[in-house]
């Protein structure tokens, strides 16, 4: 018994690749479908949305690259179905100079689909630098701090910004964010001081940083990860690639658990065995 | 030139520091406007942290190749792809698309960026289930509690876990707006006191190694 453990506690971890391998491939190919269940952090978002009136203004912050794009992308593309639906004007951003590409094919994508149309439905600003500085910069005057969206087309007198002179005239803002400058950011030189509602989708390895910061009332809703993409999507009754990645998620969390516990049973086998031994 | 090697910088630090903490709680016109300059003047500061983050990269790669150091190929592939990328670049003035056909800096960007930084992430997958294998042992009673609760949040945040034992969603929420919530805020708040201390200690001269040049400045 001890050598068996002692084998399988020093097992090539090519093993364990393939187990990983299997658990995202077969439900993949053969998903179960299992039912999602609604957070009420991720509904607080929906809800707040749902509850805007038409044409009020979404500004929704790309923060994150294509690193990210698994648990990210589905969120931006389920928030921008339901900003559309809702016939929000959507003004979108990033502040990772490397998500750009990513957040303007996003954008372009949900915006062709939904038949919206640039410049009077919604508008992709880009990239600037500066992250506190620039949203700052955005809170005084978001026609100095950008002067022309990712077009090079001049932001000043296009319809879809009709009435809108800074970030105090947003009525809600979600940023999407993989780190810093993210949501945090936001909140500090945004939301604190030019008084707009907002809320955070992130990966799910920041998410339960952002908690204390739901829990004050700071933000007012949070999408968590895969999981809580998957949440939004069931929400909108349009479901996407987050919940097609649940079932993989699912299949990989119970090998890891079944993989822990097996090292454990090892572990305390050859513990005591060394026990009796001494 | 010791006066604009130190006495000038501290002073701007000194004026700019309690200037715009003070501008913070004025809404007149005149500090609205002074804020609306001073926050273009850091985003055009920002925007030269880019170039000198390219200069320092070119250095840190070309010491590497001259002193052929173990992994130094490694720093020629790093150069070649760069300069690919910088020449591109040029050559596609920027754009990713031009009347909604894909440039070549588009094309590096959708099939080479975007799959190679999701393979780097994805790979993670792998290592973290090989590592949680090898490390996640019940060693003490410590890190037994920590083993429960990653157990129960890994159940409770899929929907496989929430079929076979439902209460896990329950426990994985509680654990996450109470316990987790309780603990960062602690963390947070240290961190917050840290920085306003340190910042203190910039704007009042006291912490000067900004400065650069030793603990003589």
């Amino acid at each position: 018994m001890k050598d068996f453990a002692r084998r399988m506690i020093g097992i090539d971890r090519r093993i364990i690749f393939l187990l990983i391998a299997a658990a995202v491939l077969l439900p993949l190919l053969r998903p179960f479908g299992l039912p999602i269940k609604i957070s009420p952090e991720v509904r607080a978002v929906y809800d707040y949305i749902e509850a805007l009136p038409e044409r009020s203004v979404f500004l929704l912050s790309f923060d994150f690259d294509p690193s990210s794009k698994p648990e990210l992308e589905p969120q931006a593309v389920a928030l921008l179905r339901h900003a559309f639906r809702k016939n929000l004007r959507v003004i979108g951003m990033t502040h990772w100079l490397t998500g750009t590409g990513l957040a303007d094919d996003i954008f372009s994508r949900v915006a062709a689909e939904m038949g919206r149309e640039r410049g009077k439905d919604y508008v992709f600003l880009g990239w600037s630098p500066g992250a506190g500085s620039l949203v700052i910069a955005m809170g005084q005057d978001l026609y100095k701090a950008f002067p022309s969206d990712y077009q090079k087309t001049p932001t000043q007198g296009m319809p879809v910004l009709e009435g809108v002179k800074s970030l105090r005239d947003v009525n809600y803002m979600v940023s999407l964010a993989a780190g810093n400058p993210g949501i945090e950011m936001w909140y500090v030189f945004g939301k604190d001081k030019y008084r707009f509602e907002m809320a955070g989708g992130s990966t799910g390895v920041i998410a339960p940083g952002l908690y204390p910061f739901l829990r004050s009332g700071q933000i007012n809703g949070l999408i968590g990860g895969l999981q809580g993409a998957a949440e939004y999507e069931t929400l909108i009754k349009r479901k996407g690639t987050a919940t097609a990645g649940m079932d993989a998620q699912s299949a990989t969390h119970f090998v890891i658990i079944v993989l822990v516990f097996l090292c454990n049973v090892f572990y305390f086998v050859l513990r005591g065995e060394e026990g009796k031994s001494n | 030139m010791i006066f604009l090697k130190r006495q000038l910088p501290l002073a701007v630090t000194f004026v700019m520091g309690v200037a715009f903490a003070i501008q913070y709680y004025i809404p007149h016109p005149v500090s609205e406007e002074a804020i609306t300059n001073v926050s273009k003047w850091m985003q055009i500061i920002s925007g030269f942290a880019l170039a000198l983050g390219l200069a320092s990269i070119f250095h840190v790669h070309a010491v590497k190749i001259k002193r052929q150091v173990p992994g130094w190929g490694y720093s020629i592939v790093l150069y070649a792809a760069m300069l690919a990328t910088i020449i591109v670049g040029f050559w596609s003035k920027g754009e990713t698309r031009v009347n909604g056909a894909q440039t070549a800096l588009g094309w590096l960007y959708d099939y080479s960026m975007v799959p190679l930084q999701g393979t780097m992430f994805s790979i993670l997958a792998f290592f973290i289930a090989s590592a949680a294998y090898r490390a996640f042992r019940a060693r003490s009673r410590e890190a037994s509690v920590l083993l429960v609760a990653a157990v129960l949040v890994m159940m409770g945040r899929v929907p496989l876990g929430q079929f076979l034992l439902p209460w896990t969603w329950d426990v994985t929420q509680w654990l996450l707006n109470v316990v987790n919530s309780a603990v960062r805020r602690a963390i947070l708040i240290g961190v917050s006191m840290g920085q306003v201390a340190l910042s203190l200690k910039i704007i009042l001269g006291i912490e000067r190694a900004y400065l650069g040049g030793g603990r003589d400045q």
